[in-house]
């Protein structure tokens, strides 16, 4: 392996690529097994995206009645309501867990002490964190799938008509930035030293700034363009135009997905380096593990 | 020899915030390291030696790369803990916050393999190592299951495991034996002079437990308040008091011989308690107490005296601390350099 072994013992101060694999792959592991250890966590957050819709289906059912897909298809473009707020709750899952993982496991490795142990360890952050960060992913993929599957049989629609492979490609490239994200959203709880709170709120004006329950046209023209600049939005958008064929966000799928391509090369690197200055930032003061 | 560890005028300052009901919120500013100077040797058992909040866990935590220096710096493996970081980490194996820092839903096993690959050793490597830490801490009854499901000296014992996964040339303990009961605790202090013997390991000790620091470190630094205030062998500390030593002896003492033994020279005082069963116990003061404990001994036998009890008090690195601070090592010594009022006094 090219790398300097220290002067005595088994551990790479400059590892090689298979050592960071490594660090990837074990971290990824350790995450699956712990929770594969909770009994039924990762089906049971499957099942809110499914409760989460029905309140805005039922909703608007008894607001409009009869002509609920009528009146839907009017202002958005398609009377498939109940596919529209499904794929909207199922993609604003996906962006809560990951941003809800990141921030959780950071905020539990600093009360476990378990940070610091991470800290002592010679594997860079960004190794690491790329193990959680695909820990998180196959958990909201997990998530997502499972809601929409049985979304669809509980709202009787069909998500396969059209715009599959399309609608994948928006999640794919949209995880990239929400990784981003989550590293400034994991460095934001690392200092504040608190999660529940901030994940609360947060989740609320997520749902919002992400439109997932309604067309973001609806909203202030300056409200649109700041909502525009937000990756998760763009990513949901995507994603439910492509499978219920509906305009897109940046009127073309072409252009949102330039417009996402461009977010996942520079919101990820950004994030980091927010996470690295806050790291750097608390080892100056009382240090990272301290809770 | 060689030096392994070198700090130079290392110093760490602390900004608090303190909320008492009733009064303004206020800044504190704690100098937790004031430029602290040390050599560690390599091959060295070295012990950092002192009360709570002396300052010994700050420097543990700056010589890791878990803090960084207010100012000075500091070079392990010959590596600078600033610039090198890295290389710094993957030269150590730390246990610094006892049975903290282990994954509750992981086993043993895969709690030092998790943290194996994070120091990057290869996995055919790790597997055999791990094997070998079990079967040298004797896990084996426990490494399959979950750390929830430990004992506290279970978890300590894991926590020690951990630190020796990367098989380090150097390695950092922070009072490893502080929940562990006796047995254990001395089995353990068995394997760290083996490591640091047989294999070599310069060790860095913490401990406020003067006979831990006298049984297993060939050199201690004594840090109070932010700063080394001793350093050398525990023997070469224990020498350089002048101090008075004092012997109890308890027996059939006839009056005369109070007389006799403060005639010794070097005897300052002899202070006697009789008891109506016309037993006595004496407290002789004396310069140093090893060498007049047999004159002491022929004094009292010569003219009469049957002794039932004597014990010279021997001087320990406790005593050392006592000397030079005025206190004791149980005193919290942590040390606010500024208060500032801030605030509108909301309590």
């Amino acid at each position: 392996m090219a790398a300097a072994v220290v002067s005595r013992g088994f551990g790479l101060g400059r590892p090689g690529w298979k050592a960071k694999r490594d660090v990837v792959r074990t971290v990824f592991l350790a995450r699956i097994k712990i929770i594969t250890r909770y009994k039924g966590a990762i089906f049971m957050e499957a099942l809110l995206p499914i409760v989460f819709a029905a309140m805005p289906v039922l909703l608007g059912t008894t607001v409009a009645g009869a002509n609920a897909g009528a009146v839907f298809e009017e202002r958005v473009g398609t009377s498939n309501f109940r596919l529209y707020m499904l794929i909207g709750a199922a993609t604003f899952t996906v962006v809560s867990l990951m941003l809800w993982l990141i921030g959780y496991w950071v905020r539990r490795e600093q009360e476990t002490g378990t940070l610091e142990s991470l800290y002592l360890a010679p594997a860079r952050r960004i190794y690491v964190l790329a193990g959680v960060t695909s820990y998180a992913f196959v958990r909201a993929m997990i998530a997502f799938l499972i809601a929409i599957l049985l979304g669809s049989v509980v709202f009787q629609v069909n998500p396969f008509e059209q715009g599959m492979g399309l609608a994948i490609v928006f999640l794919a490239i949209g995880f990239l930035p929400l990784w981003g994200l989550a590293f400034m959203f994991g460095a934001f709880i690392m200092k504040i030293k608190e999660a529940d709170a901030v994940i609360q709120v947060l989740q609320w004006v997520l749902s919002f700034l992400m439109g997932v329950f309604y067309p973001l046209t609806l909203l202030p023209v300056y409200l649109q363009t700041v909502v525009k600049l937000f990756p998760p939005t763009v990513m949901t958008d995507g994603v439910r135009a492509s499978l219920l064929g509906i305009n897109f966000l940046y009127n073309s799928a072409f252009a949102s997905l330039a417009v996402l391509f461009a977010m996942a090369l520079v919101v990820p690197l950004l994030g980091y380096k927010v996470f690295e200055s806050t790291e750097r930032r608390l080892r100056r003061k009382e240090g990272v593990g301290h809770y | 020899m060689d030096t392994i560890i070198r700090v130079q005028d290392l110093s760490k300052t602390f900004t608090t915030k303190e909320r008492k009901k009733g009064q303004k919120k206020r800044k504190r500013v704690v100098e937790a390291l004031k430029d602290v100077n040390l050599e560690v040797f390599a091959g060295e058992n070295f012990g950092l030696l002192g009360p709570n909040g002396a300052g010994k866990t700050t420097l543990i935590k700056c010589l890791t790369t878990l803090l960084l220096p207010t100012t000075g710096t500091a070079w392990v493996n010959g590596y600078n803990i600033e610039k090198e970081e890295d290389m710094v980490r993957a030269s150590l194996g730390c246990m610094l916050m006892g049975d903290r820092g282990l994954y509750w839903k992981l086993t043993g096993r895969e709690n030092l393999d998790y943290f194996g690959a994070l120091y990057h050793v290869p996995r055919d490597v790790r597997a055999k190592r791990i094997e070998y830490l079990i079967d040298l801490l004797k896990l084996e009854e426990f490494a399959h299951r979950t750390v929830e499901t430990y004992s506290s000296g279970q978890k300590m014992l894991l926590a020690f495991a951990k630190a020796l996964v990367n098989d380090a040339p150097i390695l950092f303990f922070d009072e490893p034996t502080v929940t562990m009961d006796v047995p254990t605790a001395r089995e353990l202090r068995r394997i760290v002079r083996a490591l640091n013997l047989e294999e070599g390991k310069t060790i860095v000790y913490t401990t406020h437990l003067m006979h831990e620091a006298e049984e297993l470190c060939a050199r201690v630094a004594i840090i109070d308040r932010g700063e080394i205030i001793a350093l050398g062998t525990p023997n070469e500390l224990k020498a350089s008091l002048v101090r008075e030593d004092v012997v109890k002896m308890e027996g059939l003492l006839p009056a005369s011989v109070v007389g006799k033994i403060r005639a010794i020279p070097g005897v300052r005082e002899v202070s006697v308690q009789a008891a109506p069963d016309g037993r006595a116990s004496l407290a002789v003061t004396c310069a140093n107490s090893r060498h007049l404990l047999p004159r002491i001994i022929e004094a009292a036998t010569g003219n009469g005296a049957s002794i039932e009890y004597i014990k010279p008090q021997d001087v320990t690195l406790e005593d050392v601390f006592l000397t030079k601070t005025g206190r004791s090592l149980a005193e919290d010594t942590r040390e606010v350099v500024k208060e500032v009022a801030r605030g509108g006094g909301r309590g």
